[in-house]
């Protein structure tokens, strides 16, 4: 009992301190830590269908790219403002994933992986082409009608917004019977089915909600940046990259999407900063140090008490 | 007596191979059936074809009357059949409790439940099984009895009125199969029906009203246990055939 | 005779296709590895191949042999010291196989990177003298560097096959492709199986990669298509078949071929990974009967 409020105390403190660090922050932490909530928007909301069903869908960045796209559209060609334009795109998000769905999940493991970054690599190559898209040139949404340093509180308290939001639908999820039949399926699929769980049904759901997060953060994400096109919103390595975070941070928990995020994009920015020309190289190579030694997450090693010998345990297993 | 599950003239093949060749019995409301048979006689595969697990070639299954070929597992479900698995399927990851509230939550009634109505069900179940004490022990932890008992509760908690237990008692010792043999008693004595599949002899013989002989795919006998044990084609199944000879001409010298 | 030429294209160019998708169908087939670095592995190639013809003005085609041995070693080394980690993950079920996907990718932007830093980020090709010479025929135009190129494909595709059916390595590799637990129980040594199979992977992608050099523009940041043709191609061929991926290659190479003219250039992609799709939900086997390894 202890334990939970004191759970609950820290969450609080912490909580308050991001609301008023804004604040008394510059501009550069500000924008840092608006591009931290967004992966978290993002890690948490495939979090909903990857933690708890054990599916990894590769191509969730379409939804991110969707989002952002039907928003900017939205704004400029049909004159929505911006909070409708958001809401319709993240809504589109999560009538595509429950149409495409259907067929898509009954697809076992990997070959449902595989097919979510086929359907996005389709969509990145159509959005390149059509026309409403303004294609390969990329679309400019409308300026924020905000001055500079109010727009970026502006973004940063939505961004916020959003994964808290995405948050409180992950907790809600994993104490309902959404959350019990996922881990049903990933424990037992069959053994789901016998107890009347329609594995499909929740599937498909699980997905169109992670579907309408991310579709979220990318209309976010079209207004922050002002410009976006195929290549930078429908790039697979931004799927890569949030689905890293979960597993660094601790797949199926509510926390450990946040952590991974953080640390990720932190570390992400210090290396950009420090090693400026490879820092992409350094990132890779740090996921691949990071597999390698930490294959089930922060949480996991965490609760290894941080143990040596639990850690080359684990390499040794890895080893077969 | 009234007729709950009506299985008529099902067959099931697996290239050309007949698993399930033109079945037909039926289960009365109330009774104890036991259904046995040499290994590979086809008796899981009739499990999987009543629960929807595989789609049968060609027959009917009438369910209280309605027809239930062709219906998906969970829908099955819903409709009032529960069943175990032979290589028990708990959901790991979780506790005891947590897997019973998940039967709970998806079985017979639980579109309407609220969660907290949900776990005090899963613990009114865990009580009928004689689980409570083990309620939140996560399944990675619990014997192979233990897990068991835990595929009985997690198909009690769907609210079945037929409920089929494949090979429940495999692996258990004298004691285990005592107490799980009085918990099949204590289900059945509430109204619910039971299709026992079993190889411990003792057990099902003990157990069941009537039984089913498959072999080969092909029904073989269906009686009272009493019957079963004398037939000379189960016994020729079972023991083979220089065994039944030596058995007819002891029969036959004792009649002399 | 449009058709024809189109036909015609469609072959030629799907024999390279075939080649690029039989490395990453092996060892996916065999190690249960799905290598996210297979396009970079050809753009590697690609540019030892470039560097050879531009410094030392070897032909490209004798350049192939030092392509493939080149990435064999690299392919060896990078099973040994940095997969076989993750190898026992990976036959298990769970996110186990996401962590070889992951890897893979992460390793592919370092190899990005370190590529960029030798040889920047410029478009490069390599054109030589008979480039642009064509065979006429029955009103159709086939370079003469497309039938060399298809011609190589298909025979490094065949020496694969030849390695695989009568030497002893390749038969252990097709030994466990099928039953890991068994193989072990006659003494096949797992791990060493699995760095042979990846580097021969690697070493298949180099020669797909000097190939490529000849008829594609390349730089290390256009990997990603021929990693796209391998996944679908894969899934069109079946897993781990050899003839399933050359076979594959040429319909999918028609069929770009095709859409291409009818359709429109831009498509391509896309209607390889909609193709791709369509088939994981309606013909998981493949087209050609071969069933998924799990």
């Amino acid at each position: 009992m202890i334990e939970r409020r004191k759970n609950i105390l820290l969450f609080g403190i912490l909580i308050l301190v991001l609301i008023l660090f804004p604040f008394l922050a510059s501009n550069y932490w500000i924008r840092l830590f608006t591009g931290i909530f967004m992966y978290g928007t993002l890690a948490q909301a495939t979090n909903i269908l990857m933690g708890f069903s054990g599916l990894v869908p590769f191509g969730n960045v379409v939804f991110f790219g969707i989002g952002a796209y039907f928003t900017g559209i939205a704004m400029l060609s049909l004159g929505f403002p911006f909070f409708i334009a958001l809401v319709l795109g993240a809504s589109a998000c999560f009538v595509f994933a429950f149409v495409v769905g259907h067929p898509v999940l009954k697809l076992k493991g990997h070959y449902f992986a595989i097919a979510t970054m086929g359907i996005s690599e389709a969509i990145k190559q159509i959005a390149t082409n059509v026309k409403i898209t303004r294609g390969g040139m990329g679309l400019n949404l409308p300026l924020v009608p905000l001055e500079v340093n109010t727009s970026y509180l502006f973004f940063y308290f939505l961004m916020f917004s959003a994964m808290i939001l995405v948050t409180i639908a992950a907790f809600w999820i994993s104490k309902n019977r959404i959350g019990y039949a996922l881990r049903a399926i990933m424990s037992n699929e069959d053994g789901a089915k016998s107890i009347g769980i329609n594995t499909l049904h929740y599937k498909v759901l699980a997905w169109a909600i992670s579907a309408f997060f991310t579709g979220l953060a990318g209309g976010i994400f079209a207004y922050w940046y002002g410009y976006i096109d195929p290549p930078s919103v429908f790039d697979i390595g931004i799927s890569v990259r949030f689905i890293i975070m979960i597993l660094l941070g601790g797949a199926g928990t509510i926390v450990g999407p946040l952590l991974g995020a953080s640390f990720i994009e932190l570390l992400s920015e210090t290396v950009w900063s420090q090693f400026l020309f490879i820092h992409l190289g350094v990132l890779g190579a740090i996921i691949v140090l990071v597999v390698i030694f930490m294959p089930k997450g922060f949480l996991w090693f965490y609760r290894q008490k941080f143990s040596l010998e639990a850690l080359l345990e684990n390499v040794r297993k890895g080893k077969l | 007596m009234e007729v709950l599950l009506s299985i008529k003239n099902v067959s099931k093949y697996f290239g050309g191979l007949g698993a399930n060749k033109d079945l037909s019995f039926d289960i009365e409301k109330g009774e104890i059936i036991g259904l046995i048979g040499p290994n590979g006689s086809g008796k899981t595969t009739l499990i999987n074809v009543i629960t929807g697990n595989y789609a049968a070639d060609q027959g009917s299954i009438r369910f209280k009357g309605h027809e239930i070929l062709g219906l998906k597992p969970y829908t099955i479900n819903r409709l009032g059949i529960a069943r175990t698995y032979q290589v028990v399927q708990p959901f790991v990851g979780m506790s005891v409790r947590e897997n019973v509230v998940a039967g709970v939550l998806f079985g017979r009634d639980g579109k309407g439940r609220k969660m907290k109505a949900a776990w005090e069900k899963a613990d009114e179940v865990l009580e009928l099984c004689h689980m409570q004490e083990k309620k939140n022990e996560m399944v990675e932890n619990l014997t192979i009895a233990d897990v068991k008992r835990l595929e009985i509760a997690k198909a009690m908690a769907t609210d079945p009125d037929l409920l089929l237990l494949d090979e429940g008692m495999a692996g258990l010792n004298p004691k285990e199969i005592d107490d799980a043999l009085e918990l099949i008693t204590k289900i059945n004595k509430m109204g619910i029906t039971l299709l026992v599949v079993e190889h411990v002899m003792k057990a099902v013989m003990s157990i069941s009203q009537r039984v089913v002989v498959l072999h080969q795919g092909l029904l073989m006998a269906i009686g009272t246990p009493e019957t079963i044990v004398r037939d000379e084609q189960v016994i020729k199944a079972y023991l083979g055939e220089k065994y039944t000879l030596r058995r007819k001409d002891q029969g036959e010298a004792k009649k002399l | 005779m449009l058709i024809l030429q189109v036909l015609i294209n469609g072959i030629l160019i799907g024999g390279l296709y075939g080649c690029v998708a039989v490395g990453f169908s092996l060892v996916w087939g065999v190690s249960n590895i799905i290598n996210l670095s297979h396009g970079i592995f050809i753009m590697l190639g690609a540019y030892i191949t470039f560097w050879l013809f531009t410094l030392f003005h070897i032909d490209p085609f004798l350049t192939i042999p030092i392509s493939a041995t080149i990435l064999f070693l690299v392919g060896y080394l990078v099973q040994k010291f940095l997969l076989n980690y993750v190898v026992g993950y990976t036959q298990q079920s769970g996110f186990g196989v996401f962590l070889s996907l992951i890897l893979t990718f992460g390793l592919a932007r370092v190899f990005e990177n370190l590529m960029v830093g030798i040889w920047s980020g410029d478009w490069r090709s390599v054109t030589t003298t008979y480039s642009g010479l064509s065979l006429h025929l029955a009103g159709v135009s086939i370079p003469y560097i497309r039938i060399a190129v298809f011609g190589v494909a298909l025979l490094s595709a065949g020496l694969l096959s030849i390695f695989l059916y009568r030497s002893r390595a390749g038969m252990a590799i097709r030994a466990i492709t099928f039953n890991t637990v068994g193989a072990q129980i006659v003494g096949i040594e797992l791990d060493r199986i699995y760095n042979i199979t990846f580097a021969l992977g690697a070493a298949l992608a180099g020669i797909a990669g000097s190939l490529v050099s000849l008829i594609y523009s390349f730089s290390p940041f256009l990997s990603t298509p021929y990693l796209s043709w391998a996944f679908v191609i894969v899934v069109m061929g079946g897993l781990g078949s050899i003839y399933g991926a050359i076979a594959g290659g040429i319909l999918l190479g028609i069929i770009e071929s095709v859409a291409s003219v009818y359709v429109g250039p831009g498509y391509q992609q896309a209607i390889g990974f909609i193709i791709l799709v369509l088939l994981l939900v309606f013909r998981p086997q493949g087209l050609f009967g071969k069933k998924f390894l799990k």
